[in-house]
């Protein structure tokens, strides 16, 4: 058999187990459309980081204090000057810093990100859903 | 004359020579071996896997969802028939199309910017950013063309 016939081949046989996995997979991805923004992270992929993940609260002090993700660090742009050097103390290259504000709608978390990568960080995230996804997850 | 250019091009080949059939089966081997765990490291979470093509930012969701599902499966098999003498040669021009596509998508990632990681092995590997996925590739690219040069 030719080589392109052997190829084809193989992509027909391949269909069978990928039929059966878009129809019974627990884990298929939904057609409808799971989008994320560009530099947006599920929560579940970064939980899966475990301590590699570092935590960027954007939110405001008030907020922070009352709760926030264990471990999170404080850094808003109001106090932006104070805070970062905690942060460059935390940071490392090869950890992934993972920032979150709010909820879905806030953009803080995205302000923070943009600025850490304008500062020449790489590996910065923004948590999808924020704070209130978080607090989901834990109840 | 032109038999016995094949004859030496068979030679060369490594039929003869056992150090350069070693490494046409450590080429085989890892290429297969790459190609097996690729697949089977993505094919326990495709979810995941969709979401980690479509920070590639080149095809829209549902087309990321096809990959996601399909393409396990296709390099699982790739491997696998890499090992079978009838499937051999269709398994390596899959696999030397797959590894073609794959360093384009990283590099154009890489020329874009995108902080992203490869996404090539599942949950396997993680923070491996596109440089290195796009060596490894032009690397398994070479064991490719060494098994061509033998299939010839």
């Amino acid at each position: 058999m030719k080589p392109v016939r052997q190829a084809v081949l193989i992509l027909l046989v391949a269909l069978i187990p990928a039929g059966v996995t878009a129809v019974v997979h627990p884990r298929r991805p939904p057609w409808s459309g799971e989008t994320l923004a560009p530099g947006e992270e599920k929560l579940k992929t970064v939980l899966s980081w475990g301590s590699n993940a570092l935590w960027v609260d954007a939110r405001s002090r008030p907020a922070y204090e009352a709760e926030h993700v264990p471990g999170a660090l404080l850094l808003n742009l109001e106090e932006w000057d104070s805070l970062f050097p905690r942060f460059l103390d935390q940071w490392s290259p090869e950890r992934k810093v993972v920032v979150y504000c709010d909820s879905k709608s806030c953009e803080m978390s995205h302000e923070v990100a943009a600025r850490l990568e304008r500062s020449g960080f790489s590996s910065v995230y923004v948590l999808k859903g924020g704070w209130e996804e978080w607090k989901k997850a834990a109840k | 004359m032109e038999k016995s250019g094949k004859v030496t091009s068979s030679r060369a080949a490594g039929f003869g020579i056992p150090f350069a059939r070693a490494g046409l089966f450590f080429a085989r081997l890892v290429l297969a071996g790459v190609f097996i765990f690729a697949g089977a490291a993505k094919i326990d979470d495709p979810g995941q896997f969709a979401i980690e093509v479509q920070r590639y930012q080149l095809v829209p969701w549902k087309v990321c969802a096809g990959i996601a599902i399909y393409l396990p499966w296709l390099e699982l098999l790739s491997g696998l028939c890499l090992f079978l003498k009838s499937l051999e040669r269709g398994a390596l021009v899959l696999i030397t199309l797959l590894l073609s596509v794959f360093t384009l998508a990283l590099g154009s990632a890489l020329v874009r910017g995108l902080s992203i990681d490869c996404g090539c092995f599942g949950h396997a590997f993680v923070s491996t950013g596109t440089v290195v996925p796009i060596l490894r590739n032009l690397l398994l690219l070479l064991f490719a063309g060494a098994l061509w040069t033998k299939n010839r």
